[in-house]
């Protein structure tokens, strides 16, 4: 089955022509159900080339490329054909990921035919989100950056466009540009990236790329150099600071469009990226701590912010942000393993949570908590998928967030202890309000009569994707963490150059060193990494206690009916919440910065307008018509007059001959005649 | 009796044809003077051709035919000789201005 994985991106982009150019617009159209049929293929051959992965039936990775173009350019003289294939890459990392996206998006497919129910571009909404899938889905298949860097692009135009799906209004217009304004900006930092490593090395495939870097011909300075470049690159597409401003104002569009950008493709595509290239950082010790601390700072800031807002969408957009800071975090310490991990099971109870409050804000027709409350009587099927959800990226004991989210920890904690201790207190702010969401949503007494009234549980087509992901949600953790699958299927890769090119630091060379004593037992690396992925027994107890203490203080000031002690702490910490409430001030810090930006541009074409046209420009062609006046004087006067005087002369000559001789006498014309002749042969003959 | 003393006498033949031609105001005159210069040039074809290709007869051909071209040009310079006349009632040359250059 895996010969056909490149079938995998190609099914769902033909599906998203044939939605797009296909049929007409009809809010009943049933062209969703292409979409949908084509993402269950692509979900069947995914999880055909996972199982076979899982049971060991074939050996990833697998690599696949054909011929693509080549060109024949010149190096130093000498020529040199450079060939690009196009083909497919599937090792463990994306034979999960494959599964996850076909998976998730299939869910929000389905989902969105009751959500979008009636919407005037229906069938434009799935042609969008098949694309969107089909260029995720590319860029975790192929085995060549171009193709990856391209995928990259045509999903920073899908999520644009999703974005501003309800372009009418004036929000999705703002939130889109927004969007697309702050992941170009983090692009430019990976195109640049890019540009480095094909000068340097040659080629885009992953495989030469790679071996580049394993014999260690890669100098650590430039390593670095591309390193932060796709960093920032990451940066913009996953939402990690500074650039995670366009991810909660992303919420503006469709709420499944949200779950889909948020769990599947968009920003995991940041920290996919990251793993694909993980060799560059494993050359680059700069580029790796930096990788961790972004995260690190990422998932504070967002988790913080997440604390204070009222808009059930945007917490979880703060939450998305603060855990794709946890997965950056954990790829920055060497958790590779545990950073692709959490990956999956957040892709799984993130939709699951955005797919429940859309669920909600289907039912109430509102965002804002406030108006919400007691919706667990109303909609039981909802309140107890979402209770799973929340309580996985709590990282409650059993449920899949648990796992992944307890060996980012142990990572960190082997990796540095000061990142850890604000890592766990970022975890326990997620626990707190992620339950605050669940107690304001769901717990307590309506607060809003008209809208409670009104609250119905979602029909079959929404509440069906919430079971199954729910499921996954539940299951997927200790599914794979079962007997060591994840540290199988998702290897963390290394170089063997790194180990002697890079000065080890203590800690460093003490990482190796076990790894290649254990090698003479079995099970080489392995071991070494379980070592790394386990908590100090106290500690594991610990984190679980402080997480339900977490989870037991946000019941006391949120369970209700009045919030009197949340209100209390709100007042006496007013500074602080508005720090909050503002985000930080990051928005205003571009705000002003664009402004800023603008000014300088505008003083900028001041000085191109009265400075440099009208000094050098100007200056210059005055000049040079001063020039061209003497110039032309010059000619009039001394080259035309040494013309017209040679022909004057000429003339001059003539006329004064003909004065010699009466006209019409021929005897005096043959005289003439006669002295030229015989002076002219005179002069040839004496010569 | 060398090449020289025929080229000699050629030579001082065709400056008095030429001077003759310059000099002479009466039309007829010019028109003998005109066929002394063609003498000239005939006795230095015939004396080269005794001279430097006695085998040859290339030059007394050639002779021969100027003789004969010079006889058919007196007659076409006669003809016209005796329109001009009969048009302005004079021989003299100086009076044939009528081509003004």
């Amino acid at each position: 089955m895996i010969e056909l994985a490149y079938l995998i991106p190609l099914i769902p982009a033909a599906a998203a022509f044939v939605m797009l150019f296909g049929g007409k617009e009809d809010p009943h159209s049933p062209m969703p159900w292409v979409g949908i049929a084509a993402m269950g293929v692509c979900l069947a051959l995914s999880v055909s080339i996972f199982w076979a992965a899982a049971a060991g039936t074939v050996a990833l990775p697998y690599e696949h490329n054909w011929h693509w173009f080549s060109f024949a350019a010149q190096v130093a003289g000498k020529p040199f054909v450079y060939d690009m294939p196009i083909g497919v890459l599937i090792d463990g990392p994306a034979a999960v990921t494959l599964v996850v996206v076909a998976m998730v998006s299939l869910m929000v497919q389905v989902y969105s035919v009751a959500y979008m129910h009636g919407d005037i571009r229906f069938k434009l909404y799935f042609a969008y989100v098949s694309f969107f899938t089909a260029a995720m889905l590319g860029l975790v298949a192929s085995s060549n950056l171009l193709v990856t860097f391209a995928c990259w692009e045509l999903m920073g135009l899908s999520s644009y466009l999703l974005i501003g799906f309800w372009f009418e209004r004036e929000g999705p217009c703002e939130a889109q540009k927004k969007a697309f304004m702050t992941t170009k900006l983090g692009d430019s930092g990976l195109y640049l990236a890019l540009l480095f490593l094909y000068a340097k090395v040659g080629s885009f495939q992953l495989s030469q790329i790679y071996q580049f870097f394993d014999k260690g011909y890669m100098p650590p300075m430039v390593a670095t150099v591309i390193g932060l470049g796709i960093l920032l690159g990451a940066a913009g597409k996953s939402a990690q600071a500074p650039l995670f401003i366009w991810l909660p104002d992303a919420m503006e569009g469709p709420t499944p469009g949200s779950a889909l950008i948020h769990a599947a493709t968009m920003v995991a595509a940041g920290i996919l990226l990251v793993s694909k290239t993980y060799f560059v950082f494993l050359a680059s010790p700069t580029a790796m701590e930096a990788a961790g601390w972004v995260g690190l700072i990422t998932a504070f800031l967002a988790a913080s912010m997440a604390l204070v807002s009222y808009d059930i969408k945007r917490v979880l957009a703060f939450s998305t942000v603060s855990q794709l800071g946890f997965m950056m975090c954990a790829l920055g310490v060497g958790g590779f393993t545990a950073g692709l991990f959490h990956l999956t099971t957040h892709a799984f109870f993130k939709a699951l949570l955005f797919l429940g409050a859309g669920s909600v804000i289907h039912s109430v027709h509102t965002n804002d908590m406030r108006q919400m409350g007691g919706l667990s009587k109303k909609m039981p099927l909802t309140f107890v998928t979402m209770l799973i959800a929340i309580l996985a990226i709590s990282g409650v004991p059993g449920l899949s967030g648990y796992y992944s989210k307890d060996m980012i920890l142990a990572n960190v904690w082997n990796h540095d202890h000061r990142m850890f201790w604000i890592l766990l207190f970022t975890a326990l702010m997620t626990a707190f309000y992620m339950f605050r969401l669940f107690f304001l949503t769901f717990w307590g007494d309506d607060r809003d009569h008209e809208k409670f009234h009104h609250a119905h549980e979602s029909p079959a087509l929404i509440t069906g994707p919430l079971v199954v992901l729910a499921v996954f949600s539940a299951f997927a953790g200790a599914g794979l963490n079962h007997n060591g699958l994840v540290y199988k299927l998702i290897a963390k890769p290394t170089i063997s150059a790194a180990a002697t090119a890079a000065p080890a630091p203590g800690e460093h060379a003490a990482a190796v060193e076990p790894a290649e004593h254990s090698s003479a037992h079995e099970a080489a690396g392995e071991h070494g990494e379980h070592h790394e992925g386990h908590l100090p027994p106290w500690l594991h107890l610990t984190t679980i206690v402080l997480v339900l203490c977490s989870i037991t203080l946000s019941f006391f000031l949120y369970r209700g009916p009045t919030y009197a002690v949340a209100d209390a702490v709100k007042t006496s910490l007013a500074p602080l919440y508005t720090l909050l409430e503002r985000r930080w001030y990051f928005d205003d810090f571009f705000y002003a910065l664009v402004v800023v930006a603008d000014k300088v541009a505008a003083l900028a074409f001041w000085i191109d307008d009265n400075v440099v046209d009208r000094v050098f420009v100007d200056g210059w062609g005055l000049l040079m018509r001063i020039f061209a006046q003497l110039s032309d004087l010059f000619d009039n006067v001394f080259v035309d007059s040494a013309v017209d005087g040679v022909g004057g002369l000429g003339n001059d000559v003539g006329v004064g001959l003909r004065s010699l001789v009466r006209e019409g006498q021929v005897q005096e014309y043959l005289m003439y005649a006669a002295i030229a002749f015989s002076l002219a042969a005179t002069l040839i003959l004496t010569r | 009796m060398t090449l020289s003393h025929y080229l000699i006498v050629a030579a001082l033949l065709f400056l008095i044809g030429v001077f003759g031609a310059l000099t002479r105001r009466n039309i007829i005159g010019i028109l003998m003077s005109i066929e002394l210069m063609f003498n000239a040039a005939n006795i230095n074809l015939v004396a080269f051709e005794r001279f430097l290709h006695p085998a040859g007869s290339a030059g007394s051909a050639l002779a021969l035919f100027i003789m004969t071209v010079a006889a058919a040009e007196v007659v076409v310079g006669l003809a016209l000789l005796m329109a001009i006349y009969r048009n302005t009632d004079t021989a003299y040359v100086e009076h044939f201005n009528l081509l003004k250059g």
